[in-house]
């Protein structure tokens, strides 16, 4: 479980005031299966994203992930929490899947032959072992992001943050993605604008300016959205 | 982004001799391959060594273009090279130098070409761990990413030369190079957090820092 307590993110900016308000006032707790986070381009929803695993930490407030503070206990929050970026180009660090899975259970597995096994194995459960020693500048769309997805699965996370995890795909692989994502086991917190995806959570919250302005069932949050968009 | 051929080209999956070869012996080979000729500067050395590493190329079962292929820019450096020598009139070196570079960087493809990433990643980490007060799997990983962003650098550069193109800027260093820059740092920023979120970074996390 992810507990924001009156989380606050200010950046310092040149001029006057001094510094800019990037998240104000939020407090939650996220313990549903599926979350999907929606809002406008710059409301802040990644800002809040990268909170959850301590990619940043809060300039006030505090953010725990099953008791462990993101501020003095990073290690034990980004073994619990994955996170995946909307370009998976700036995810995977190696030059091909079976690289970057490998470079995932480095810190698990110290044996060679068995850590590659071990990583062509998470690869083949997401259809991607004829393409694990390609380049990842060859790779689809799709299989890109999914290699990305797979790196991160590798850690064994049990809550995965995904930032915009279809917003780069076409139909074909925006349908495949979230399918996989739908069927992980995992707690999964997703910031979109894909409304079907954001439809199929538990939970929807409505980020606007920095603040959470609804939050519930997807029907009556995406309704607000439709009227804040209008 | 466009990919690019890059110098040394990257791994291709097969199942040659040279595939199937240790990464030490294939390290040992690309270093009696070369050294010769970059120690002594003879050109019956060097026309040797190419021919050698030719051979050893074609073993590999690969697409020629794959193994011989000479980016532009690389043979535009060649081509510099050897002018260079004949106008200092040193006609000799006009073929030993440029054969030369030409010899390292086939004889790196032999390796890069043949040897998943990973593998050669971790003979240097072995090799590494040897030396003192250095971390293997840092170094490691950091030749892993390197090898990783040089087709990335590459293709923001063709990119934003495109870019440049389509709006008439194409001799404007400033509008041709500051985007490179900016997607490099940015490149590096975004390889940071990649590593950070998957816990493979040390370091306290901090507040937003504000952007470039
Ligand atoms: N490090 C930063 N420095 C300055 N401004 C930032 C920084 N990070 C985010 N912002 C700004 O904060 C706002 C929210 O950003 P973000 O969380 O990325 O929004 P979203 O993901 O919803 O598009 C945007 O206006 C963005 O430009
Ligand atoms: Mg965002």
């Amino acid at each position: 479980m992810i507990r924001l307590s009156d989380v606050g993110v200010r950046v310092p900016v040149a001029g006057p005031p001094g510094s800019k308000v990037l998240l104000d006032h939020v407090d939650l707790r996220l313990a549903e299966h599926r979350i999907a986070l929606v809002g406008a381009n710059g409301s802040g929803k990644s800002t809040l994203l990268r909170l959850l695993n301590g990619l940043i930490v809060p300039t006030s407030g505090r953010v725990e992930v099953d008791g462990h503070d993101t501020r003095t206990e990073s290690a034990a929050v980004r073994r619990r929490v994955g996170f995946t970026f909307t370009d998976p180009l700036s995810q995977l660090v190696l030059p091909t899947p079976l690289d970057d899975v490998e470079l995932s259970l480095r810190a698990r597995v110290r044996d060679r032959g068995e850590r590659r096994r071990l990583a062509l194995d998470w690869l083949d459960r997401y259809g991607l072992a004829a393409v694990a020693e390609q380049s990842i500048y060859d790779l689809s769309g799709g299989e890109r992001q999914l290699a990305a997805l797979v790196s991160v699965l590798a850690v064994e996370p049990s809550t995965l943050v995904c930032d915009e995890p279809t917003t780069l795909l076409d139909l074909r692989n925006r349908n495949l993605v979230s399918q996989v994502l739908s069927a992980l086991p995992h707690q999964v917190i997703v910031a979109t604008h894909d409304l079907a995806l954001a439809g199929q959570c538990e939970r929807v919250l409505l980020i606007d300016a920095g603040r959470v302005c609804a939050d519930g069932a997807p029907a009556e949050v995406l309704d607000r959205y439709r009227e804040l968009m209008a | 982004m466009r990919p690019t051929v890059s110098v040394f080209g990257g791994h291709l999956p097969g199942d040659s001799v040279w595939h199937r070869a240790g990464v030490g012996w294939k390290y040992l080979v690309v270093l009696a391959l070369t050294l010769p000729a970059l120690c002594v500067q003879q050109p019956w050395l060097t026309a040797t060594g190419l021919v050698a590493v030719v051979g050893c190329l074609a073993l590999c079962r690969l697409p020629a273009r794959a193994m011989f292929a000479i980016p532009v820019a690389l043979l535009v450096l060649l081509l510099v090279l050897g002018v260079f020598q004949l106008v200092v009139g040193r006609p000799d070196l006009a073929f030993v130098v440029p054969g030369n570079v030409l010899l390292a960087v086939w004889a790196a493809r032999l390796i890069i070409v043949t040897t998943p990433a990973s593998v050669l990643v971790d003979a240097l980490v072995a090799a590494a761990d040897r030396v003192p007060f250095v971390d293997g799997e840092r170094f490691g990983l950091a030749v892993g990413i390197m090898l990783r962003s040089v087709p990335f650098l590459s293709g923001a550069f063709y990119d934003v030369r495109d870019a440049a193109r389509a709006r008439g800027l194409e001799r404007h260093w400033v509008a041709r190079l500051t985007p490179v820059v900016v997607r490099a740092v940015g490149f590096a920023q975004a390889t940071g957090d990649a590593l950070a979120a998957r816990g493979l970074a040390e370091g306290r996390p901090s507040a937003p820092h504000p952007r470039v």
